[in-house]
């Protein structure tokens, strides 16, 4: 198990190595950040440029710039983002809190929606309950997200006025005040569900199939003959084994979910790492890409890294050997 | 006379050619909807009633069927929705199938020459293929638009970069078995080269696997583009495609409506096609594939 834990930290790490490289190298190919800095009129003016250049340390050969942007990135250092003009490093830890608890609610809104579906929908096998369990789960898994969510906006925000159709509301950081939490959840309903829409259709089937095939087990009916009540059968002794794989790919969804979120915020206008990064590339800002990428490649491959660790410990089959 | 023809019948029960299509259960509505999809892409220009970047600002917001002219009504700048949803049909059949085929080919060939060779190969060409895995898509979509600027070769690559290794790692199980398969040992035996064996003996019983992968990629392949599109990352503003179109039409959400409902549908409707007829080709043709009901 150590081995199996030291390898895949290793794993991390050099993927982390890379995603830095592979980012920090693309900044430099796409151009020279040096001269999209200069005013537009004084774009002959040489001294100006060279001055610019030093000043931003692009001077250097590429490997000490490199050795720097890693050495300052660990600090979540990136320099200024050219189009707020002020530290990338302010910018994300604004951003951040926003990023997780949208991605938290999501992985809540997805397990608490999609396992007790999945259950029941095997359960109740073949009935009108289950067909629409299904036709759920397969437009969830077909239907754009992006779509979805102005759909939603236009019937529940616009025609309807029940939820507000963007951005975060009042709450900042990670805890808002009490009085501010109904208002902060009102913000987080839709951009949750429509980021966990996909999911809930995937743990739903996931759920159901494993289901099906612990209720066709001996102990299963064994139980059910014994004169067990279906309430204690069900969600007592077939659930608990039925969850085993929803766990698995839970954890694994939840990786995707710190990501899957660029879209989800572009559409609502949240106020995350997703969005910074976006409107980043859009503007050649390139402090601000460098930032949110290696933030959020940083988070994607600790989760990944943290799920796999722990499943580890609780299935010794995957461990190598 | 009559009687011992029917046994004969029964005896040899022989399907007409209705009968044995019969038993395909081919699923003739997706398939209807994907014929629909692969018309519009190839006669856009025949099809389609108007030219979809025409501004006419006098008809614009036209709601659908309120003209005839205009069927599926108009835009803010009075283009015709219908002939952009048919033009948006042949974007996405563009760049889906040049970023699948790419895909599809570049993994098949890793997955070949990592299954038969092994050793270092493999351990090198696996470690490469974990890695663009465990990558989350719309990153590196945005690392490529980083790199190349928005447009259909920046979407394409960055399809192509998440789509080949799904594409090896499947490829390469498969080699694994049938490189075990004694028509293999006996090829390598009596000498045939390595390249001739891969492609004429250990290909073809892969390649069920590839047509299985493929159909069941493409409908990611589609959601990917059009989400790409969404952001702006794809075709300038203004072009004919999907998701371009969804997101012209979110800034009017309840003004005109319409504007980003059609195309959505028009997705929707692809992809849950694909879906569909992917999952009929794999249960058709390999069975161990099938998943519990």
């Amino acid at each position: 198990m150590t081995v199996y834990i030291a390898r895949r930290l290793l794993e991390g790490f050099v993927t982390l190595v890379a995603l830095s490289f592979v980012v920090f190298g693309s900044v430099h190919l796409t151009g020279d950040p040096a001269r999209f800095l200069l005013p537009i009129s004084n774009d002959h003016d040489e001294a100006v440029y060279e001055a610019q250049k030093k000043a931003y340390g692009l001077d250097k050969p590429f490997i000490i710039q490199y050795a720097n942007f890693l050495y300052k990135a660990v600090q979540l250092d990136f320099g200024n983002s050219f189009t707020a003009r002020r530290p990338v490093r302010e910018i994300l830890l604004e951003r951040i809190p926003a990023t997780v608890h949208l991605a938290l609610s999501g992985m809540v809104l997805a397990i608490v929606i999609g396992v007790p579906l999945g259950i029941i929908s095997a359960v109740k096998r073949d009935t009108i309950l289950d067909r629409v369990c299904k036709t759920f789960a397969i437009f969830g898994m077909a239907a754009p997200q992006f779509w979805v969510a102005i759909m939603l906006i236009i019937v529940l925000a616009g025609y309807l006025d029940l939820l507000p159709a963007y951005g975060r509301g009042d709450t900042q950081g990670w805890l808002p005040e009490w009085s501010q939490i109904p208002d902060m959840i009102r913000h987080l309903i839709l951009p949750a569900f429509v980021l966990a829409l996909a999911i809930i259709a995937a743990i739903m089937r996931l759920a159901r199939s494993a289901m099906l095939e612990v209720l066709d087990s001996d102990y299963v009916k064994f139980a059910q003959v014994k004169g067990m009540s279906d309430r204690v059968v069900i969600w007592k002794h077939a659930a608990r084994n039925a969850l085993i794989p929803v766990i698995t790919f839970g954890g694994i969804s939840l990786a995707g979910l710190l990501n899957g979120s660029v879209v989800v915020e572009v559409v609502f206008a949240w106020p995350g790492v997703g969005l910074m990064l976006l409107e980043g590339v859009l503007s050649n800002n390139f402090p601000q890409v460098e930032g949110a990428i290696m933030v959020s490649g940083a988070a994607y491959i600790l989760t990944a890294l943290i799920v796999d660790i722990m499943y580890g410990y609780a299935d010794p089959r995957v461990r190598p050997n | 006379m009559a009687t011992s023809d029917l046994v004969l019948e029964n005896a040899q029960p022989q399907l007409s050619w209705r009968g044995r299509l019969a038993e395909k259960r081919l699923p003739w509505i997706p398939i209807a909807v994907l014929l629909v999809l692969l018309a519009c892409a190839a006669f856009a220009h025949w099809l389609a009633p108007h030219d979809p970047t025409s501004l006419n600002v006098i008809n614009s917001k036209l709601a659908p069927f309120e003209s005839r002219e205009h069927l599926l009504g108009t835009d803010v700048l009075g283009r015709d929705m219908l002939s952009r949803l048919i033009y948006g049909a042949r974007t996405t059949v563009q760049i889906s199938v040049t970023a699948l085929a790419l895909g599809a080919v570049i993994g098949t060939v890793i997955g070949l020459v990592s299954g038969y060779w092994g050793s270092w190969a493999d351990a090198v060409l696996m470690r490469i293929t974990d890695a663009a895995l465990g990558f989350p898509t719309i990153l590196l979509a945005l690392v490529v638009v980083v790199i190349m600027n928005p447009g259909p070769p920046a979407i394409i690559l960055a399809v192509l970069l998440t789509v080949w290794a799904r594409f090896a790692r499947m490829i390469r199980g498969d080699v694994l078995t049938v490189k075990g398969y004694d028509f293999v040992t006996l090829a390598r035996i009596t000498g045939v080269k390595a390249p001739i064996i891969l492609w004429r003996h250990i290909f073809p019983n892969v390649a069920n696997t590839l047509m299985v992968i493929t159909s069941l990629m493409v409908g990611q392949i589609i959601l990917l583009e059009a989400a790409l599109s969404f952001l702006g990352l794809g075709l300038s503003p203004g072009a004919p495609a999907w998701g371009i179109m969804v997101a012209e039409g979110q800034e009017v959400i309840l003004d005109v409506w319409w504007l980003s409902l059609f195309p959505g549908v028009a997705i929707t409707v692809v992809v849950l096609a694909f879906n569909f007829f992917g999952d009929w080709l794999r249960d058709y043709l390999d069975p161990k594939l099938r998943r519990a009901r």
